[in-house]
């Protein structure tokens, strides 16, 4: 009879962990504000496809040839956006997100419906090919 | 021995006939598909794998519901330019935040991932031509 206690006892637990877990993974993220009102930094081209760790399972990855144009500001950095390429950060639930881009380094992403920065675990030299504004 | 073989035949046709999306095909569809308002934007939602047919969440925008995630169907909305949550709730709320500006098409499609109990159906954002191409087989669903 003992048992069987166990059994259903570990049965429920192993229920609630994993109901748990489909929730588990979210994209960390700070709340921040968009200055727009600074004058335009020129647009620029990636030289190369860059992927970048977020701290969940799902990678994001910036593709080759594609065209960036300046958003605004925020303190973490200078924030551009791309027509080329969806860019979204995954975790649970899926982001819609620009780049944040500090001294050539991406150093994370600026989610514009929630208003907020997802750092990268680590940050990344991007390459960078200056462009003309149109 | 046949008899039984007959009757799972016969039952099998009878839940994946259930399961049979109806409405015009997008290709048949969009020719008569109205132009964007100059204000608008538009997005368009859809699903085409048949795994977990039977799980057919709502799907909300911003709280409100405008369809249902079915299997190999698709509809769309037009919204003036700003931001949207896009959710499906199963046993989770699986949800996707995007914006949308004036003119602008964007395409999401419903796929399905392993749940305890059903499966959850996510919303994702893709690359236009991705949608383009993939919906050309999926239905009219919306109203």
């Amino acid at each position: 009879m003992k048992g069987l206690y166990k059994i259903i006892l570990s049965f429920f637990m192993m229920v609630c962990l994993v109901g748990c877990a489909f929730d588990l993974v979210s994209v960390k993220q700070v709340p921040t504000k968009l200055d727009t009102g600074q004058p335009p930094k020129n647009p620029f081209v990636l030289g190369k496809e860059t992927s970048a760790d977020i701290g969940t399972s799902f990678n994001t990855t910036l593709k080759q040839g594609t065209k960036w144009q300046y958003v605004g500001v925020i303190p973490e950095g200078d924030v551009y956006k791309t027509r080329d390429q969806v860019l979204t950060v995954e975790a649970s639930n899926i982001h819609e997100a620009y780049i944040v881009v500090s001294s050539g380094n991406l150093v994370g992403f600026y989610l514009p419906v929630e208003k907020t920065f997802a750092p990268i675990s680590q940050k990344m030299e991007l390459a960078i090919q200056a462009v003309t504004p149109e | 021995m046949k008899s039984v073989r007959m009757l799972c035949v016969v039952i099998v046709t009878f839940i994946l006939a259930g399961c049979a999306t109806t409405g015009p095909k997008f290709n048949e569809l969009s020719p008569t598909i109205s132009n964007l308002a100059p204000d608008t934007g538009r997005i368009y939602i859809y699903r085409t794998t048949i795994l977990g047919a039977a799980v057919q969440p709502d799907v909300k925008i911003n709280g409100e519901v405008v369809g249902s995630a079915v299997p190999q169907g698709f509809f769309y909305i037009d919204r003036a330019p700003g931001s949207y949550e896009i959710l499906t709730s199963t046993e989770v709320d699986r949800k996707l935040t995007l914006t949308l500006d004036k003119g602008e098409i964007r395409f999401v499609r419903l796929g399905i991932s392993m749940g305890f109990m059903v499966g959850h159906v996510y919303p994702e954002l893709v690359e236009n031509a991705v949608g383009q191409s993939e919906i050309q087989e999926c239905r009219y669903i919306g109203k």
